[in-house]
């Protein structure tokens, strides 16, 4: 305790309280991003983005394409370095190795090996996170049910059609059993019903306490999320939960509902702009 | 850098190659092809040249009454594997034929041809030496230079029978190297240039797969670092490289019972560390592809250097002295060095270190590049 002596007994109680809460408070979160911002060269993909997701929400980002979704994920899983501002995932300041291990990452160009069999992307993947070999064998099996590609374990990746490669990438993210799941819009060309349940897996998931930080553009699967994020132009320009933002934007459909609150930001910033 | 994430990264690898069949067809027999090709093809000896003889010699009859015809010895010491002798009796007819391109060159026996000979040898002050005349088209230098390189040894050949020796003479006493021929001096060049071109080759493509696949994305953001998968890559087309030497060696001896006269071992390490460099330069272009079909752009800039300066093919001394330090720049040319001084001249680690150097220092080099581009791509 550094404090000078004369300091009153209320300042330094005020001080700790502080303290301590920030620290607990980021710890909390499952995501914390502080003005995370970043750039390539002169266009700005994200911007001052301060996002906080909770352990054990499943967390949805939508926007258009180019709004900086994707580019946000990539920071949060250390694939690209911010440019500016900070973020911690699970309570770990990012990039950083040391939470790699806790997070599971599906990128959106599937992310799988074509020239291998499902079972060696699976156990590639599942010996990078240093998986033994009986726990392995046991995960793998879960999973390929999980996914129905139990007969198509010995199948080369590039024979499969391209709904059954996403259910791939999804069993191979998921192979080390992640606290936390980035899932860079998982259901692009994944049929109806398989959508479904991928859903349900999901919700299974977040009952076991699992964070989920989703994107999609398919904006009515949206609603299964606890809270949804809109980005537009590398920021966030609404945030709640989805009936939340059905209720405060007069729409129907959660589609409206985007371009209202799209209209509006667009309003705010001719305004400052002036 | 831990050595399982290492290990997975390199049996992922490996995987990936051995499943796919045109890839294993690519690294294993592609280069024995084209050894057979080059080997068999492009060994440098011109053969079945067309020439035409015009022997107008009229010999030389001696003072106890027999002629001799000097012209025709040496005639029938051509090398008749090299040239395709035509006789003819009119050089203007000949020589159509040479200017309508059925033959290369007309070889022209003046009349007094042995007399000049004969008389020369005998009494140094004879004012006219013997001649053989050789007109051709010398547009292709190769041809050329066999013509009279076969007519010189037929020439000295018949000088040696009948006696006269020759006031200056060479003498070859090969310290390394005794009957080797082109293939001999070929196939350490081509080890080299088949493991430098398909290891760059393959991990590019495979590298930009991994990029556009979304898979190195994968990878980076799970525990692997940048360092472990370039060395899981390192160590896998290391090995594949020696593999592939050993295999094309191999066929190599059996086939053309090509001349080894050192330790093998060391030629597999060049290679293995030259396999090593180029793996790492593959990554390293790869960061320059979008899509696959860019990174086949670069196939030209990958072949030509190497193919050129590396002296896989034709010494680093016949390449123009301005372009020589280049060679200098192409790892190939140290691992051909090395295989060479390995496998023709029996050299060991204390003589070829230089080569092994260069060889450890260029690995080093594209490697630290190969791991500053991949953390380069996250900014």
């Amino acid at each position: 305790m550094t404090k000078p002596i004369n300091a009153s007994f209320q300042e330094i109680i005020k001080l700790d309280v502080g303290k301590v809460k920030n620290v607990t408070l980021e710890n909390e979160y499952a995501i914390f991003t502080n003005h995370l911002t970043k750039k390539f060269k002169d266009f700005t993909a994200v911007n001052d983005l301060n996002l906080k997701v909770e352990k054990g929400e499943i967390y949805g980002l939508l926007g258009p394409n180019g709004a900086g979704k994707t580019t946000v994920i990539k920071m949060l899983t250390s694939i690209l370095n911010p440019s500016a501002g900070d973020a911690q995932v699970l309570g770990e300041k990012i990039p950083d190795g040391k939470v790699a291990p806790k997070i599971g990452y599906m990128p959106q160009e599937t992310g799988v090996y074509l020239g291998l069999t499902v079972d060696q992307n699976l156990k590639f993947y599942g010996r990078v996170f240093n998986l033994k070999k009986d726990e392995m064998e046991k995960r793998e099996d879960e999973l390929l049910r999980f996914v129905d590609l139990l007969d198509w374990k010995n199948e080369m990746v590039e024979n499969l059609s391209g709904g059954m490669k996403h259910r791939v990438s999804l069993a191979c993210t998921l192979i080390h059993q992640p606290e936390l799941l980035f899932l860079d819009e998982p259901t692009v060309g994944v049929d109806p019903e398989l959508r479904v349940s991928f859903w349900d897996y999901f919700n299974q998931l977040r009952k076991k306490g699992v964070t989920i930080l989703i994107t999609t553009h398919y904006m009515d699967e949206a609603r299964h999320c606890d809270r949804i994020g809109f980005m537009q132009r590398g920021s966030l320009i609404a945030e709640d939960e989805p009936l939340k933002l059905l209720e405060e934007s007069g729409e129907d459909s959660l589609e409206d509902a985007f371009l209202v609150f799209s209209k509006r930001d667009k309003n705010r910033r001719k305004r400052v702009v002036s | 850098m831990k050595f399982y994430r290492v290990m997975a990264v390199s049996r992922k690898v490996f995987r990936d190659v051995a499943n796919d069949k045109r890839s294993l067809a690519m690294l294993f027999l592609a280069p024995i092809f084209a050894m057979c090709v080059f080997g068999l093809a492009f060994s440098g000896d011109v053969e079945d040249v067309n020439v035409i003889i015009v022997n107008q010699d009229q010999g030389y009859t001696s003072p106890m009454g027999d002629t001799t015809y000097l012209s025709e010895t040496i005639i029938s010491n051509l090398d008749t594997k090299v040239l395709n002798i035509k006789n003819m009796g009119n050089v203007d007819e000949a020589r159509q034929q040479v200017i309508d391109g059925k033959a290369s060159a007309v070889i022209i026996f003046p009349e007094n041809f042995t007399q000049n000979a004969l008389l020369k040898t005998q009494d140094p002050s004879y004012p006219d030496s013997a001649e053989i005349i050789i007109q051709g088209d010398d547009s292709i230098t190769n041809i050329k230079n066999s013509i009279l390189q076969t007519v010189n040894q037929a020439l000295s050949d018949t000088m040696t029978a009948e006696g006269v020796e020759p006031a200056l003479k060479i003498t070859s006493d090969p310290i390394y190297g005794k009957d080797a021929e082109f293939i001999d001096f070929f196939v350490p060049g081509i080890l080299a240039f088949v493991v430098y071109l398909l290891t760059t080759i393959l991990t590019l493509i495979t590298f930009v797969g991994e990029r556009v696949n979304g898979t190195l994305e994968r990878v980076l953001a799970s525990p692997v670092t940048e360092g472990e998968v370039i060395t899981g890559y390192a160590l896998t087309f290391g090995v594949l490289g020696v593999v592939q030497v050993a295999l094309l060696l191999a066929v190599a001896i059996l086939a053309f019972n090509i001349i080894v006269v050192g330790n093998v071992l060391l030629a597999f390490l060049a290679v293995a560390i030259l396999a090593i460099s180029c793996q790492a330069l593959g990554i390293l272009l790869s960061s320059l592809a979008k899509r696959p079909e860019q990174a086949i752009q670069f196939f030209p800039f990958v072949i030509l250097p190497a193919f050129l300066l590396s002296g896989v093919f034709w010494p680093i001394q016949a390449i123009p002295a301005w372009l020589r330090p280049f060679s200098y720049l192409v790892p190939p040319t140290y691992a051909a060095d090395a295989c060479r001084a390995v496998m023709l001249k029996g050299w060991g680690l204390t003589k070829i270190w230089p080569d092994l150097l260069a060889l450890v220092i260029f690995a080093l080099l594209f490697l630290g590049l190969a791991v500053w581009s991949l953390k380069r791509g996250k900014n």
